[in-house]
């Protein structure tokens, strides 16, 4: 037995005047002694304030109800004599347990008194705000290594001139570029040659506005690919050197978005090209007008009607979303505006013909010329008149075209024929041929216009065109 | 003055109507317009071939840039004037610099820059 071994001089707790201040002193240490079995045999003021125990109520009880179950309780104290008998002390770092039951972190030594049989003497230090600091210091780095090492974006830190210090794993994936070879200023060579000014000039405005802010293209290293990247950094406020200040950022790929960006610009332009070209269309409607119309009289009602007829082929494209318009529906529109009344005179016929959204406009104009002479002088405007159009559709090689034909009959022609050649005319003549590859043949035959256009169609590849 | 009258022209202008205006303002300026095109391909071969002094170019033709058409026209030393809907100069950077009138625009408009074209006889 150890005892008998070591028999026995009971050396008391410290008895040394100084010692005893030293021992009542040490509120921030919870300073005890016990028997070799961990029964209580001192307890200073540090001991009640840490550990929740006064000392009458623990002198002469075991002081091993401090360690909590989760540390192993009982178990853990009697190993750590064992220990402290063995190696002269025992040194940990631990949850104890208060009085109440509470927890807190303390950094203890156990050592065994010089006289063995005497026991052991505690010292433990409260540690808690200290341990949950460095917990949460610990949470935090690990939540944005999760954090960086997982969302979409390539993340680094660098200095405050650009140079890195780290990158995300993200970005040695993207760029191809292994951690060695991005710190520094290495990081620059994925960056698309015409970038590289504008990315670095923007680190040196980043001190002076808080913030690095650039749009840039980055080689994607899976393809070659150059994409762009919105990168943002900010200073991490840590130090109060600003030099010593590392920056945080992230890099953010926003290439589809400029794609789309740059799609609206040409959409934009292009609707703002068609909506001048009707304008130059309809300077050219007023200024051919003119031209023939004796009185101002004439002049109105026939714009106006051009102007009609403009707008009813620009709400039929409207309709279609700028795609092929059928033939039918052209000529069924523009012979309607005419209001023929008498179904029994006008027949039209014809198969499905995709008319480009292009040459919509120019043939819905030529149709309102055709129709409005109808009206004046021919088959729509006589009783005995009568109008066919028919249209057929040709493959020929490489292209589709409608035949489209314009005949009128039951007419008395003036004497003579037309005046002079008027608007309709050129604009079927000329215009058509000119603007769509158009062939055109305009007769005046004795008993009515007998009009054939030959249109190119829309090929079946091309109908979103 | 700068001798409009019997200059020759070339016409590229998308829009048929348009087309058969400018060419009735252009001649009512005193031009002759020599040869005309709707499309780019034959655009550029009449800017190859054919002999005029002065060029009038829309820069939007049915979806295509106008472009290659000018740089046959700047190889030949031929003044050109593009046409644009775009309500400014072309978006094009190398012709930023180039005379430009923007659709639409009347005969006064049109007669002033291609008096600016045109060498002073």
């Amino acid at each position: 037995m150890q005892e008998s071994n070591h028999p026995t001089k009971r050396s008391a707790p410290p008895d040394n005047e100084l010692l005893r201040l030293v021992f009542e002193s040490a509120t921030d240490f919870a300073i005890f002694t016990t028997d070799p079995n961990g029964i209580t045999t001192s307890w200073n003021p540090g001991a009640e304030r840490l550990l929740g125990y006064k000392t009458d109520e623990i002198l002469g009880k075991s002081a091993d109800a401090i360690f909590p179950t989760e540390e192993g309780g009982f178990e853990a104290a009697a190993e750590e004599r064992r220990s402290a008998l063995a190696q002269g002390r025992a040194e940990d770092e631990r949850w104890q347990m208060r009085k109440d039951g509470t927890r807190l972190w303390a950094s203890g030594l156990l050592m065994p008194l010089a006289d063995r049989d005497a026991g052991f003497v505690k010292m433990l230090r409260d540690r808690t705000s200290q341990h949950r600091a460095a917990e949460q210091l610990a949470q935090s780095e690990e939540l944005f290594r999760v954090l960086a090492t997982n969302i979409p974006q390539l993340v680094f830190r660098s200095k405050g001139d650009g140079e890195r210090i780290w990158a995300s794993p993200q970005w040695t994936i993207f760029s191809g570029l292994s951690f060695a070879a991005s710190i520094g200023l290495g990081w620059l060579d994925a960056i698309h040659p015409d970038d590289r000014k504008e990315t670095q000039a923007a680190w040196l405005e980043a001190r002076a506005k808080g913030e690095y802010y650039v749009e840039h293209r980055v080689r994607r290293s899976a393809d070659g690919e150059f994409r762009w990247h919105q990168t943002r950094a900010v200073p991490m406020k840590v130090s109060s050197d600003a030099d010593a200040v590392d920056w945080v950022g992230t890099m953010t790929d926003i290439h589809e978005l400029r794609m789309l960006q740059d799609r609206q610009k040409v959409l934009l332009a292009e609707l703002q090209h068609r909506r001048r070209n009707l304008l130059g269309v309809v300077q050219s409607l007023a200024r051919q007008t003119i031209r023939s119309s004796p009185s101002l009289d004439d002049f109105a009602d026939d714009f106006e009607s051009r102007l009609g007829a403009l707008s009813r082929a620009q709400g039929l494209l409207a309709q279609s979303d700028n795609r092929p318009i059928e033939l039918g529906d052209l000529v069924r529109a523009e012979l309607e505006a005419h209001a023929s009344a008498d179904a029994g005179k006008v027949m039209t016929e014809g198969p499905a013909a995709p008319l480009p959204a292009i040459s919509a406009q120019s043939m819905a104009l030529a149709l309102h010329e055709l129709a409005t002479n109808a009206v004046k002088y021919g088959a729509l405007g006589q009783p005995s008149g009568r109008l066919m159009v028919r249209w057929e559709v040709k493959n020929d090689r490489s292209r589709r075209q409608a035949i489209v034909v314009w005949r009128e009959s039951g007419v008395a022609m003036p004497e003579g024929g037309p005046a002079r050649k008027g608007y309709g005319s050129e604009l079927i003549e000329r215009a058509l041929p000119y603007q769509l590859g158009a062939k055109t043949k305009l007769r005046f035959e004795p008993d009515g216009v007998h009009c054939e256009i030959a249109v190119p169609l829309a090929s079946e590849e091309k109908r979103d065109d | 003055m700068v001798e409009l009258s019997g200059a020759r022209a070339l016409l590229v202008e998308d829009e048929g109507l348009v087309a058969l205006m400018l060419e009735d303002m252009l001649e009512e300026l005193g031009l002759k317009v020599v040869a005309s095109a709707a499309h780019l391909p034959k655009a550029c071969e009449l800017a190859t071939t054919a002999s005029f002094d002065v060029a009038l170019l829309d820069v939007n033709l049915a979806g295509q840039f106008v472009f290659p058409v000018a740089h046959i026209l700047r190889a030949r030393k031929i003044p050109f004037l593009f046409s644009t809907g775009y309500g400014g100069p072309p978006l094009e950077e190398e012709f930023r610099n180039t005379p430009a009138i923007g659709k639409p625009f009347s005969i006064d408009q049109l007669e002033e820059k291609l008096r600016t074209l045109l060498p002073r006889p």
